[in-house]
């Protein structure tokens, strides 16, 4: 029972980050100009926490996985694979996409924040809900192909 | 295996809504001091009035050190096993009152022109954190904190 109720908070949560950040895109942030553009994407990728301390509060009982050597040493091996497969996959579909349309992900710099502030959303649900090691391997590796990408890969 | 990184004792349940209560109160604190800084620059705000900013704090810390002082402690504590279904429909309800109120208090903020205004007002809210963090240790604390939190972020994204 209280697995379910974790995992309506976890979609509901999930879907009130993307309406937000649907609005931001259709904000027309085409580019990060001003200090209210700043603001307002700091305050984007903040939102979900204070909703997750409060789901979490409630909800503390049969909380869920135990974070214990075990649960780690089980975990540990598939993670990592995860980790670098999605590294290679990420570099290699945004290098593909980039080459595909010959447009550079620098001039389109909200695919790239709107990437970014998703998975850093995810890591925290992920992190205070879950703490489900094999997603964490996915979303690192998300988090760090598009650093790879953006700093290493462009010129 | 190593020492180092295990918890130094099993926690209860108590204990961890404790921790969550702690944090949320540090994201708020956070969060009104970003609503300053950013306030203070977007409006470029200007110290007109020396005095009068050095005093602004303590219209609010002064009552609530004084009420801290001399109030009995309101908590019930934390509660260890779960929440029954129609407390958390309550407090939820709760918190999204507060966030709606709060939503309108940040657009209040942005109208004030004065630093030395702004700066009470945001310590006048800091001073009800504090207050609800030290005396009132309980569910209902924690649905005013998130409403306060998520009140401002609200503002922050969609009205600001």
């Amino acid at each position: 029972m209280q697995l379910k109720k974790l995992n309506t908070a976890f979609i509901i949560t999930i879907g009130v980050s993307v309406i937000v950040f649907v609005y931001l895109v259709f904000l027309g942030y085409d580019e990060i100009k001003t200090l209210k553009d700043v603001i307002k994407i700091i305050a984007s990728i903040l939102f979900p926490i204070p909703l997750l301390f409060f789901v979490r509060f409630i909800l503390i009982e049969h909380f869920l996985p135990e974070n214990t050597d075990a649960y780690k040493l089980q975990h540990q091996k598939p993670a990592t694979i995860l980790l670098v497969v999605t590294i290679i996959i990420g570099v290699v579909s945004m290098q593909g996409v980039e080459w595909v349309t010959g447009q550079k992900l620098e001039d389109h710099l909200i695919f790239a924040h709107l990437i970014n502030s998703t998975t850093i959303s995810s890591y925290v649900l992920n992190y205070i809900l879950y703490n489900n090691l094999r997603v964490n391997g996915i979303l690192s590796g998300v988090l760090l192909s598009l650093a790879i990408h953006v700093f290493f890969l462009t010129a | 295996m190593n020492p180092i990184i295990q918890p130094p004792k099993p926690r209860t349940n108590a204990n961890k809504r404790e921790l969550l209560f702690t944090f949320q109160s540090i994201i708020v604190t956070g969060l009104l001091a970003f609503t300053a800084i950013a306030f203070f620059l977007h409006f470029n705000l200007r110290i007109e009035k020396g005095i009068k900013v050095i005093f602004a704090p303590f219209l609010s810390v002064v009552p609530l050190l004084f009420v801290l002082s001399i109030l009995r402690d309101l908590r019930q504590g934390f509660k260890e096993g779960n929440y029954g279904k129609n407390e958390i429909i309550k407090f939820c309800l709760i918190t999204i009152g507060i966030t709606i109120a709060f939503t309108c208090v940040t657009f209040l903020l942005t109208k004030i022109d004065a630093l030395e205004i702004l700066l009470a007002a945001i310590m006048a809210i800091l001073s009800i954190v504090f207050f609800l963090r030290s005396k009132i240790k309980d569910i209902l604390g924690m649905s005013i904190i998130t409403g306060i939190a998520e009140g401002i972020i609200v503002y922050m994204i969609f009205l600001f």
